[in-house]
């Protein structure tokens, strides 16, 4: 009966073990005397504040790291079941964000939900943004690619909006959420009074569940076949694992990677079936968790919660992540299915300049009209003159960065036949980001010009590790969005670190991150449109291949053309593009994602009519974003990169909605 | 309160106030002439707080600040007149609306060296580092004021605030000499886990130097003057006081008194806390007064109690 054990994973499981155990060992002797370790376990002296913080601080943390950390690795194994998907974990679908940022607003704008019970608050958000990453890779069959693209941009949209909470209300005096970032300190039990029933019931459901959830690893038709209710074990499974995940966000904040990487490890070691992974995943899980931790205390000794663990494993997961992609049987990418019925206009000449004029007349309409003290006026004449110097730049720098991220977002769609597939997820804007962070906390007092040396090399850099890891395999599309989906991922997680230590510096990055057009003079903006100018009139170079690599990597073959020659031109466009606009409004850059789509449901469908309207609809709601941000809570100003989003994120859940 | 005199009787230069001339009375630099009103007043819009209090004290209002509600919280004192404009966020002062209020001078600090020649095509800008890496925040307070006194040409104004400061830090320690013997925190609550602990380079550690007092945490701290640690790193010190600023962030209070943690620390074992009122951390003169004179008051309120 008992099939291969899975030997690899269980001898991993005791070497992480047996290393948390002595970082343990070593940072409890720093605390206490050994002689006093089991006193403190049972009946600690309350008098002896050393006691203390051993029974009611290191103990309750340890408990706490290894019942999240089995709780992760459960509902990683769960979801890749239920899933069907290798690469489904806590972080990569998304559920993570979503709950933390239902936590994050209900704190700052209705504590009172709170009252109702934490975990109530955490499991809308986890529900909301799963649904959101089924909606949004539905039509690609939730294929396992497509899920964790949608989960990336799911993550992204609930980081942004984060963001907005801390720029907005601008309290670089205080706190920026260090529970947010997977701090697991304790100072008493109620936490791990709170998650053992919480986690123990749902562990207890899965448990119920093992043979109808091993069924769902067959593919429909088999499980079909033998009376299986597949829509209620998939919805029961997905419930029991996203509920695990709300339950760990809502007493920690968001631990990164340790749900992939303990369902992943418990794979690759050897656990085969299910009821083996139910097993080891936990533990590894546990184990994981419970060594990271335990360095991280061993690193930071008395130093708070300065390193909080959840933003530690995300950087160690995001090489994980890495490492896994060639080990892992994706199974093929369903072709795209976005040339279904979508409409096609006979006329596409009208369309395009019925879309020009709508920009020129909000071009108009940003440069003249905005509040000022006296409230909202047209500016004319001797008024005008000032007004224009500071607006120009600002509204020409939204309008090249606009149109050149629609044109790197439609490129890289067609390039990879994948509706999600966006800018940023080549991992580009991060690695500018990267650069800037560098810059920011490097230098004493970095001025413009230093910063956006240093995003422009973070950006080739990030391109170079991205090509590097796309060359082998001939850089095919999904090998290059994962590893930009890794490269974005280490970036959040070091931004988690900055941020929790309140360092001032880091609200000057997170202003920067959310896509502010303020700083932009008439250099950089003409500097940046003659860059938009240039890579604008290349592109009709490309449009050839754009009608063609949509067809799949065979089949442009057969028509003479060099695949991996081509893509690496294409992605080298899609690099210059994306660090160009990059660096003028920061690295959220939802609108190329977005404007193709707009432009295809707008009925243009060939590469060069959808190029074009693509570029013209960036520009429209770029500087529409730029204008909204600096008008309407004057003379405060909403980033334009983040007005995009938020407006844009709805957007696209309409535009890609279940058809 | 006398330091509410030196704020008050400076301001009485330009404006009688009835509470200025009650002041008068208390003044302890009564001999000054009231220098001749000058015509045009300068036009000052101030992106620093610190910067800004100073500029109130000695009697001018600038133009404009940047987050009149960061000040409403973190600031309180001296209390912001309803006509000074509010020009946005710190980060990104409104641009537009910072030409069309047509200052002279715009007084800025190192922090916002980044947006520096924006400023400078509206105004000339001056920088003033209150917190730099090389600390002595009271020292170059006194600097500052002095730099401020000597372009608003209220050097008399700006001398009396020095001298009315370091008399009032000197009353204070003779006030505080019987309960100076214990060390005291100065934290602000981050989260309930969490706090920022003033230490050297801060500007409370140089009032603590001026009055007396003994600060509990003697570790590390960064530029601003502070250290991030755990509640738990504060039980090294047996028989220190905590003080704790206000604002409190959302849900800290309610969770402490619930931890076994908090409650077998040493201070609050021994009843030891004192709960002040926000006090500006990156302030100058007139928050090392005001934070002075909220810790005098609070430790001597809590030795009546006994």
């Amino acid at each position: 009966m008992l099939g291969k054990q899975p030997a690899a994973a269980i001898l991993l499981c005791a070497v992480l073990s047996a290393a948390a155990a002595a970082a343990t060992a070593s940072n409890l002797t720093v605390q206490l005397p050994s002689a006093l370790w089991l006193q403190s376990l049972t009946a600690p002296d309350i008098d002896d504040m050393r006691q203390v913080l051993v029974h009611y601080a290191f103990l309750p943390r340890l408990t706490v790291s290894l019942l999240c950390g089995a709780a992760l690795g459960l509902a990683g194994t769960v979801l890749q079941q239920v899933l069907r998907n290798p690469l489904a974990s806590p972080e990569t679908v998304g559920v993570s964000a979503g709950a933390y940022l239902a936590l994050a607003l209900a704190t700052l704008l209705a504590p009172s939900l709170l009252a109702y019970g934490r975990e109530w608050v955490a499991l809308a958000g986890a529900f909301v943004a799963i649904s959101a990453v089924f909606a949004l890779s539905w039509h690609k069959g939730l294929s396992p690619l497509s899920v964790v693209l949608a989960g990336l941009v799911v993550s992204l949209y609930a980081g942004a909006v984060g963001a907005a909470l801390i720029v907005l209300r601008h309290e670089w005096l205080t706190s920026l959420f260090i529970w947010g970032a997977g701090s697991l300190g304790q100072q008493d039990w109620t936490t791990t009074l709170w998650l053992l029933p919480r986690i123990g019931a749902a562990a207890l459901v899965i448990g119920l569940m093992v043979r109808p959830l091993t069924l769902l690893g067959l593919d429909d038709e088999g499980a079909r076949s033998l009376g299986v209710p597949l829509g209620v074990y998939r919805f029961a499974g997905l419930a029991a694992s996203v509920a695990l995940i709300a339950f760990v966000v809502a007493a920690v904040g968001v631990v990164g990677f340790v749900g992939l990487a303990a369902a992943s490890l418990a794979r690759i070691g050897g656990a085969r079936r299910l009821s083996q992974r139910l097993v080891m995943a936990p533990l590894i899980g546990a184990a994981l968790l419970w060594a990271a931790d335990q360095a991280v205390q061993l690193a930071t000794r008395a130093q708070g919660d300065l390193l909080p663990t959840g933003a530690i494993t995300a950087l160690l997961g995001a090489p994980l992540l890495l490492w896994l992609l060639p080990r892992l049987a994706l199974g093929l990418e369903i072709p795209a299915l976005t040339e279904e019925r979508l409409p096609r206009t006979g006329r596409p000449g009208l369309v395009l300049a019925t879309i020009g004029l709508s920009l020129l007349l909000l071009l108009g309409l940003a440069l003249l009209y905005g509040p000022g003290p006296d409230g909202w006026t047209f500016a004319f004449g001797d008024q005008l003159q000032p007004l224009l110097s500071w607006r120009w730049p600002r509204v020409s720098a939204a309008l090249a960065a606009g149109a050149m991220l629609a044109l790197a977002g439609l490129m890289m769609q067609r390039l990879t036949g994948n509706p999600m597939a966006s800018p940023e997820v080549l991992g580009i804007s991060a690695g500018a980001a990267l650069g800037m962070m560098v810059a920011l906390f490097s230098l004493d007092d970095a001025g413009r010009p230093a910063q956006t040396a240093a995003a422009t090399v973070g950006a080739f850099a990030a391109l170079l590790v991205t090509l590097a890891m796309g060359r082998r395999a001939a850089y095919a599309p999904e090998r290059l969005l994962l590893a930009g989906v890794a490269l974005t991922a280490l970036f959040d997680a070091l931004i988690l670190v900055l941020t929790a230590t309140g360092d001032p510096r880091a609200v000057k990055l997170l202003n920067w991150l959310t896509g502010s057009t303020y700083g932009v003079d008439a250099g950089a903006a003409l500097l940046t449109g003659a860059i938009a100018f240039c890579l604008l009139l290349l592109a009709p170079l490309f449009l050839r291949w754009l009608d063609m690599l949509p067809l799949g990597s065979s089949a442009v073959q057969s028509l003479g053309v060099d695949v991996p020659k081509t893509r690496l031109l294409v992605l080298l466009m899609v690099a210059a593009l994306t660090a160009a606009s990059t660096l003028i409004v920061g690295p959220l850059t939802f609108i190329g994602l977005m404007a193709p789509h707009l432009t295809r449901r707008l009925g243009l469908a060939r590469a060069l009519p959808q190029a074009a309207g693509a570029v013209l609809v960036g520009a429209l709601i770029m500087v529409a974003a730029d204008w909204i941000g600096r008008t309407v809570i004057f003379p405060r100003q909403v980033p334009a990169g983040l007005v995009a989003t938020l407006i844009g994120g709805p957007m696209l859940m309409w535009l890609l909605r279940r058809r | 309160m006398p330091e509410r005199h030196i704020q008050t009787a400076i301001r009485s230069r330009n404006r009688m106030t009835r509470r200025a001339a009650l002041g008068l009375f208390a003044l302890p630099f009564a001999g000054i002439v009231p220098s001749t009103v000058e015509a045009k007043p300068l036009r000052i819009v101030c992106l620093d707080d610190g910067l800004a209090e100073t500029l109130l004290t000695l009697g001018v209002n600038p133009v404009a600040i940047a987050g009149r509600d960061v000040w409403e919280n973190w600031v309180v004192e001296p209390p912001l007149p309803p006509e000074i404009a509010d020009v946005g966020t710190l980060l990104e002062p409104n641009l537009e609306l910072l030409q069309q209020l047509a200052p002279d001078i715009i007084l800025s600090m190192p922090y916002l060296d980044g947006i520096k020649p924006l400023l400078e095509r509206v105004a000339p800008v001056t920088t003033i580092g209150l917190y730099t890496e090389a600390g002595q925040p009271y020292q170059r307070a006194i600097e500052a004021t002095r730099q401020l006194a000597k372009l608003v040409g209220k050097e008399t104004e700006g001398e009396a605030l020095i001298t009315a400061t370091d008399a009032y830090f000197s009353e204070v320690r003779r006030e505080l000499a019987p309960l100076s013997a214990r060390p005291i925190y100065i934290v602000s609550f981050l989260d309930p886990r969490n706090v920022r602990v003033y230490g050297r380079k801060s500007l409370f550690q140089e009032v603590f130097d001026r009055i007396g007092l003994r600060n509990a945490w003697a570790g590390e701290t960064n530029y601003w003057g502070f250290s991030t640690v755990g509640i738990d790193g504060l039980a090294t010190s047996s028989d220190a006081r905590l003080a704790y600023l206000e604002p409190l962030p959302e849900g800290a209070g309610g969770t402490l008194t619930e931890s076994p943690v908090w409650n077998a620390m040493p201070f609050v074992r021994n009843r030891s806390i004192i709960r002040l009122p926000a006090v500006l951390m990156f302030g100058a003169l007139p928050s090392a007064t005001r934070f002075a004179r909220v810790l005098a008051k609070a430790m001597t309120g809590e030795a009546a109690r006994g």
